[in-house]
C-alpha cells in the first residue's frame, strides 16, 4: 500500500502549503501569528473532512472505508468480550440446530436428483399402490401399464421405467458369487434423465426391444472402481448374472449416483432382460413380469414436453388410466395414474419420516428464536453506551449514512463469527445424525452432509437473523439526539420503554423453552417405555439370515424344497433351539401387503379389499420369535397346501373387524370377494413392525407352506453361550446348492439396535439437545436482563438501603422481577405446550400417556422455575450487597 | 466574527466551483492557494469560495482528467502542487461557458424584464 500512503502524504503536504500560504498573507494582513494560525484553519473548514470529502474523490473510498469499519468493528467487538462471546454462542447454537436438521431436511425432500434440470422430473404411476398401515404412498406403475401410458400420451417429452433388481453376481466365471444391487432400466433411461458415460456408451434405444436379448451392461462408476480398481479395459468384458452373460459397455460418470432416493444401484441393465434375470418363462403372460398387468412395481419418471403444464399431464394420465380401466377391467379396476413432482412425491414416500424432520425443524426454529432473542436483548442492553459513542461520533462530523454502514459491517462480522460456531455444531449434530443407519439387503444410503447447500442455508439464516433482530435496535441508536445522548448517561423514560421489549423477549424465551423442554421429555418417556415394554418379539439370541431362491431361478417346488430342507438342517445344527421361517422382517420397509375381506364387515364404497400388512410364516415362528400368541393356536406343519387355509391376527387387526369378539374362529376372503376363504385360528400379540415409533398396525400371518414365497429370513435361535453360528449354518446351505447365495446373515440384537434403538436414540438425543440449549439460551438471556437492571438501578437500590431498606428487602425486589418474567414465560409456554402435544404425538405416537400431562409439567414447570430463579438470584445478590455510599457515588 | 463584507458575499451555485476553477488555470499553472484567492479576487470578494471544498473538487477534475497536477517549485523556492489545465479541459471549459452564458441571460429575462423594454 505504498502508493496508497504516498498518495495520503501528497495531500497532507498540499493542505499544510495551503495553511502556510494563509497564515502567511493573514500575518501580512496584520494579524498575530496564534491569530493568523486560527483564521487559515476556520477558512480552510474541518480539517479531516476536508480530507476525506478529497479522498473521497479519489473513487477508492469504498475499500478504505471497509477495512476501517472492519478494524473498529473488531475493535468493538473484542473490547467487549462478554457481549461478543454470549452473541456469537447463541447465535451458533441457534445456526448450529438449524444446520444439522437443514441436511436431515435436505436428504429427505430438498436435494435434487444427480441429473440434468432435476427439477423438471417428474413421477407417475398408479395412486393405489401403498401399503395402508404405514401410509407409505409410493406411485409405482406395471410394464404393459407404462408402455400403454407412454406410447398414448402427448404430454412427456420421455418417460422412463426402471426398478430395483438384485442379482447373484460373478466378476468371472469361476470367481465366487455375491449379491449385488443394480437397477433393470428401459432403454431411453440415460436420454431422459440427460446423463452421459464416462466411459463407452449407455444403452442404444434397440437394446430394449426384443425380450432376453441384449445383456449389455452399464456400471456405476462407484461399482466400477470397487469391483474393476478403475480398470478401463473393463469395456466388453463379460461378467455373469444370475448366470447369465453379460458385456460391460460403459461407466457412469461419479455424480450419477442414480435416481432412487434411497437406495445407490450399481449397474444398470435393459428393462428387457428382466424376465431372463428373474427365470421367468418368456412365454408365459403369468409368470413374465414384462406382461403381467397386475404386476405393478416399477417406477416411473420423465420430463413434459415444453409448454405442457402439470394440470395438463395429470388430466391425461387420469384419462388413459380410466380407458385401461375399461380395458382391462380384471387387472385395472379402480386403477387410479397420477403425476408428481419430485417433492411431492418424496413428501408422499416417507409420511411418518415427514413429520418427524417437520418437528425436529420447527425445533431447531424455535431454539434460534430463542438464541435471537438474545442477540436483540444484548443489543438493546449496549444501546445507551452505543448512543453516547454514536453521538460522539455524529458530533465531529460522522454522516448517518456511514455510521449505519459501520453497524451493518458489525453486524456481519457477528453472523460470521455466529456462522463459524454454528457449522461446528451443526456438524456435531450431522455426526449424530449419521448413527441412524439402515441395514437391510439392498444399499440404502442416508448422506446427512455438511456441503454447500447447507454451508450457504447456514451462513443466510445467520446472516438473516443478525439482520432482523440486532441490526433493528442498533440503527434506533443512530437518530439519538446528540445534545442529550452527550448530557445524559442514559435516559430514563426511554430505558423503561425499551425494558418492556426485553422484558417481553425473556418471558418468550422462556416459553419457547419449556416448551422444548416438554417435547424432549414427551419423547424420552415416550421412547424408554417402549424400550422397557420391547419389541414384541425375541431379539436375543436370534440368528437371521436371508434367501432368494429366483436369483437361482428354482421352480416352485425347487423352492418348497429348499426351505423344507434348510428348516430341517437347520434345526439339527448343534447349538440350534429352533428354526423359523418369515418372508417378512420387522424393522424393514419391505413390509408385504395382503388385500382381505373380514367376513360380516361392510367394505367402504368402491373399495375391493381391505388391506394389511402381513407375513408368511413358517410353523415354528412363533415360538422362535416369541411372539405371543394370546387365544387359539400358532401354524403347524399340518397347515400346508392341501389343508383349509387358516391365519394369525394381531391385535389391532382383531379389534378393528371383530370389535369385543374373540376372533378365532372367523373368516376372511384372501385378496378380495372372490378369493379363497381362510380361517382364523390364532390371536398374536401386537408387536411393532415398521418402526418403534409407529402406532398400532394391523397385522396378519399366513402359513408359508399355503402362501409360498421366493424371499425368505431364515431365524434362528440359538442356546446361550453358544459362539457364532453363522459358519456351521452357511456350511448347511453350500450343502444344499453350492450356488445359493446368503443375501443377509446378522445378529436380531444388531438388527435391532441399529434400526430400532438407536435410530429413535438419535432423535430423542437431538431433540433433548436442543431443550437444553433452548432452556441455556433462556437462561442466560434472564440473567443478562436482571443483572442490566441491576446495574441501572445501583443508586436507587443504595438510596432504599441508605434510608433503611434491608438486605432481604432488595434481594426480594429484583428477584421478584425475575420471578414475574418467568411465570408469564410458564404460563405461556404451559399453554403453547399444550398444542404442541397434539402435533408431537402424531410424530411419535408411543409417548402418548395420561400419566405424562400430570407427572410432566409440574416437574417441569417446578425444575425451570428453580434454574431461572438462580440465575437471577446471582445478580439480585449482587444487588443486596450494594453498598449505600458507592453506589450513591455511581456514575 | 468579521461583519460588514461578509453580507454581501454569495455562497457559491452547486456546480459552478469546477468551472471557476478551470477559468482561473485559462492563464496558466497555479497551486490550491492562489487559485482559491483568485477566484475571491476576482469576483471583488463577493463569491464566498469554502477553500475546504476546493481540494476535493481539485482532485475530482484531475481523476477526469479535465486538470493536469504537477510537483514544482514556487516562487519562493518551496516545493507546491501545481494544477493546469489539459486539453479535454479546455475544451470543457468552452462548453461550459456557452452554457453558463444562455443559462443567465436566459434567468436575466425572467428576472428583469422590464429593464430591457426601457433600454
Amino acid at each position: 500500500m505504498s502508493i496508497w500512503r504516498r498518495r495520503n502524504e501528497s495531500l497532507d503536504g498540499e493542505i499544510q502549503d495551503y495553511l502556510d500560504r494563509q497564515i502567511e498573507q493573514n500575518i501580512t494582513g496584520g494579524m498575530q501569528p496564534d491569530e493568523a494560525r486560527l483564521a487559515a484553519l476556520r477558512k480552510l473548514g474541518p480539517l479531516a473532512r476536508v480530507k476525506e470529502d478529497t479522498r473521497a474523490a479519489w473513487g477508492w473510498l469504498w475499500v478504505e472505508q471497509l477495512s476501517q469499519d472492519l478494524r473498529h468493528s473488531w475493535r468493538m467487538l473484542a473490547k467487549n468480550p462478554g457481549f461478543t462471546l454470549v452473541a456469537v454462542l447463541s447465535l451458533g447454537i441457534g445456526v448450529g440446530a438449524n444446520c444439522a436438521m437443514f441436511s436431515m431436511a435436505d436428504m429427505m425432500l430438498l436435494r435434487p436428483l444427480p441429473v440434468s434440470r432435476p427439477s423438471e422430473v417428474l413421477t407417475l404411476g398408479s395412486t393405489n399402490f401403498q401399503i395402508s398401515a404405514a401410509q407409505y404412498d409410493f406411485l409405482r406403475a406395471s410394464y404393459p401399464d407404462y408402455v400403454d401410458v407412454r406410447d398414448r400420451s402427448k404430454s412427456f417429452a420421455g418417460l422412463a421405467a426402471f426398478n430395483i433388481d438384485r442379482v447373484r453376481f460373478k466378476s468371472a466365471p469361476n470367481a465366487s458369487p455375491s449379491v449385488k444391487t443394480g437397477e433393470v432400466a428401459s432403454g431411453n433411461f440415460f436420454d431422459v434423465m440427460g446423463v452421459e458415460p464416462e466411459l463407452g456408451r449407455v444403452f442404444r434405444p434397440d437394446e430394449d426391444q426384443v425380450p432376453g436379448r441384449d445383456a449389455v451392461l452399464v456400471l456405476t462408476h462407484n461399482f466400477w472402481q470397487q469391483e474393476f480398481a478403475a480398470d478401463p479395459a473393463v469395456l466388453g468384458r463379460t461378467v455373469q448374472m444370475n448366470g447369465i452373460p453379460f458385456t460391460v459397455i460403459g461407466v457412469l460418470p461419479a455424480k450419477f449416483t442414480g435416481v432412487d432416493q434411497w437406495v445407490q444401484p450399481l449397474f444398470y441393465a435393459p428393462m428387457m432382460m428382466l424376465p431372463r434375470l428373474d427365470g421367468a418363462s418368456q412365454n408365459s403372460a403369468s409368470t413374465n413380469p414384462l406382461q403381467r398387468r397386475e404386476a405393478r412395481y416399477l417406477s416411473v419418471k420423465g420430463r413434459l414436453k415444453p409448454g405442457v403444464t402439470l394440470a395438463q399431464a395429470k388430466a391425461e394420465v387420469s384419462t388413459i388410466a380410466a380407458a385401461l380401466e375399461k380395458q382391462y377391467p380384471d387387472t385395472n379396476r379402480n386403477q387410479k395414474m397420477t403425476v408428481r413432482t419430485e417433492l411431492e412425491a418424496r413428501i408422499k414416500g416417507v409420511p411418518v419420516e415427514l413429520a418427524m424432520t417437520i418437528m425436529l425443524m420447527t425445533l431447531a426454529m424455535a431454539v434460534l428464536l430463542v438464541a435471537c432473542a438474545n442477540v436483540a436483548v444484548l443489543l438493546t442492553s449496549r444501546g445507551p453506551v452505543r448512543a453516547r459513542e454514536i453521538a460522539l461520533r455524529v458530533a465531529i462530523g460522522a454522516g448517518r449514512a456511514r455510521l449505519i454502514r459501520q453497524l451493518i459491517t458489525e453486524s456481519l462480522l457477528l453472523a460470521l463469527a455466529g456462522a463459524l460456531a454454528g457449522l461446528a455444531l451443526g456438524y456435531g449434530g450431522i455426526v449424530l445424525l449419521r448413527g441412524i443407519t439402515y441395514p437391510s439387503d439392498v444399499p440404502v444410503v442416508f448422506s446427512f452432509n455438511l456441503d454447500q447447500r447447507a454451508l450457504a442455508f447456514s451462513l443466510a439464516v445467520a446472516v438473516g437473523s443478525v439482520l432482523l433482530f440486532g441490526l433493528g435496535p442498533a440503527l434506533q441508536t443512530t437518530r439519538t439526539d446528540v445534545a442529550n445522548a452527550l448530557k445524559n448517561s442514559g435516559d430514563v423514560a426511554a430505558g423503561r420503554r425499551r425494558l418492556w421489549g426485553r422484558n417481553f423477549l425473556v418471558s418468550a424465551q422462556v416459553a419457547i423453552s419449556f416448551v422444548l423442554l416438554t417435547m424432549a421429555t414427551f419423547m424420552y418417556v415416550g421412547f424408554r417405555r417402549q424400550v422397557v415394554s420391547g419389541p414384541g418379539f425375541r431379539t436375543e439370541h436370534l440368528l437371521m439370515m436371508t434367501f432368494d431362491t429366483s436369483l437361482l431361478h428354482y421352480t416352485g417346488d425347487q423352492t418348497r424344497q429348499f426351505y423344507k430342507q434348510l428348516l430341517d438342517r437347520s434345526q439339527s445344527v448343534t447349538g440350534v433351539k429352533s428354526a423359523a421361517l418369515s418372508s417378512f422382517m420387522p424393522l424393514t420397509v419391505e413390509a408385504e401387503g395382503f388385500g382381505l375381506v373380514p367376513e360380516g364387515y361392510q367394505l367402504p364404497s368402491g373399495k375391493q379389499n381391505v388391506q394389511a400388512m402381513g407375513s408368511r410364516v413358517s410353523d415354528s415362528y412363533f415360538e422362535t420369535m416369541q411372539t405371543p400368541l394370546l387365544e387359539g393356536r400358532g401354524f403347524r406343519v399340518t397347515d400346508s397346501a392341501s389343508s383349509p387355509r387358516v391365519a394369525v391376527v394381531n391385535e389391532t387387526l382383531a379389534r378393528h373387524y371383530w370389535p369385543g369378539q374373540n376372533p378365532v374362529g372367523k373368516r376372511f376372503r384372501l385378496n378380495d370377494r372372490n378369493g379363497p376363504w381362510v380361517e382364523i385360528v390364532g390371536l398374536a400379540k401386537d408387536s411393532i413392525y415398521i418402526s418403534l415409533q409407529e402406532g398400532r398396525s394391523e397385522f396378519v400371518y399366513l402359513p408359508d407352506l399355503q402362501n409360498p414365497a421366493v424371499r425368505m429370513v431364515l431365524l434362528v435361535e440359538t442356546a446361550a453361550g453358544t459362539a457364532d453360528l453363522t459358519g456351521p449354518l452357511r456350511n448347511v446351505v453350500s450343502g444344499l446348492d453350492a450356488d445359493m447365495p446368503v443375501l443377509a446373515a446378522r445378529t436380531m440384537h444388531d438388527f435391532y439396535d441399529a434400526r430400532g434403538i438407536r435410530t429413535t436414540t438419535v432423535i430423542v438425543e437431538l431433540v433433548m439437545a436442543m431443550g437444553l440449549m433452548g432452556m441455556f439460551l433462556a437462561l442466560i438471556g434472564l440473567y443478562g436482563l436482571v443483572s442490566y437492571a441491576v446495574s441501572r438501578r445501583t443508586r436507587e437500590i443504595g438510596i432504599r438501603m441508605a434510608i433503611g431498606a434491608a438486605q432481604g428487602e432488595v434481594l426480594w425486589m429484583v428477584l421478584r422481577q425475575g420471578l414475574v418474567l418467568t411465570a408469564c414465560g410458564l404460563g405461556a409456554g404451559l399453554i403453547l405446550s399444550l398444542g404442541t402435544q397434539r402435533i408431537l404425538a402424531a410424530a411419535f405416537p408411543g409417548g402418548n400417556h395420561p400419566a405424562m400431562d400430570v407427572i410432566t409439567y409440574p416437574l417441569l414447570t417446578i425444575a425451570l422455575l428453580l434454574v431461572t430463579m438462580l440465575a437471577a438470584y446471582i445478580p439480585a445478590r449482587r444487588a443486596a450487597r450494594v453498598d449505600p455510599l458507592l453506589a450513591l457515588r455511581h456514575d | 466574527m468579521s461583519t460588514g463584507p461578509q453580507q454581501n458575499r454569495i455562497d457559491l451555485l452547486q456546480g459552478t466551483l469546477d468551472m471557476l476553477i478551470l477559468r482561473t488555470l485559462l492563464f496558466g499553472p497555479a497551486h490550491g492557494h492562489s487559485i482559491a484567492h483568485a477566484i475571491e479576487h476576482a469576483s471583488e470578494d463577493v463569491l464566498q469560495v469554502e477553500h475546504g471544498s476546493l481540494y476535493p473538487a481539485l482532485h475530482r477534475l484531475v481523476r477526469q482528467g479535465l486538470l493536469a497536477a504537477k510537483d514544482g517549485i514556487s516562487e519562493n523556492n518551496r516545493k507546491a502542487k501545481y494544477y493546469s489545465l489539459t486539453a479535454k479541459g479546455r475544451k470543457h471549459l468552452t462548453a461550459e461557458s456557452s452554457k453558463w452564458d444562455r443559462l443567465t441571460q436566459a434567468i436575466g429575462r425572467i428576472m428583469q424584464p422590464a429593464k430591457e423594454e426601457e433600454s
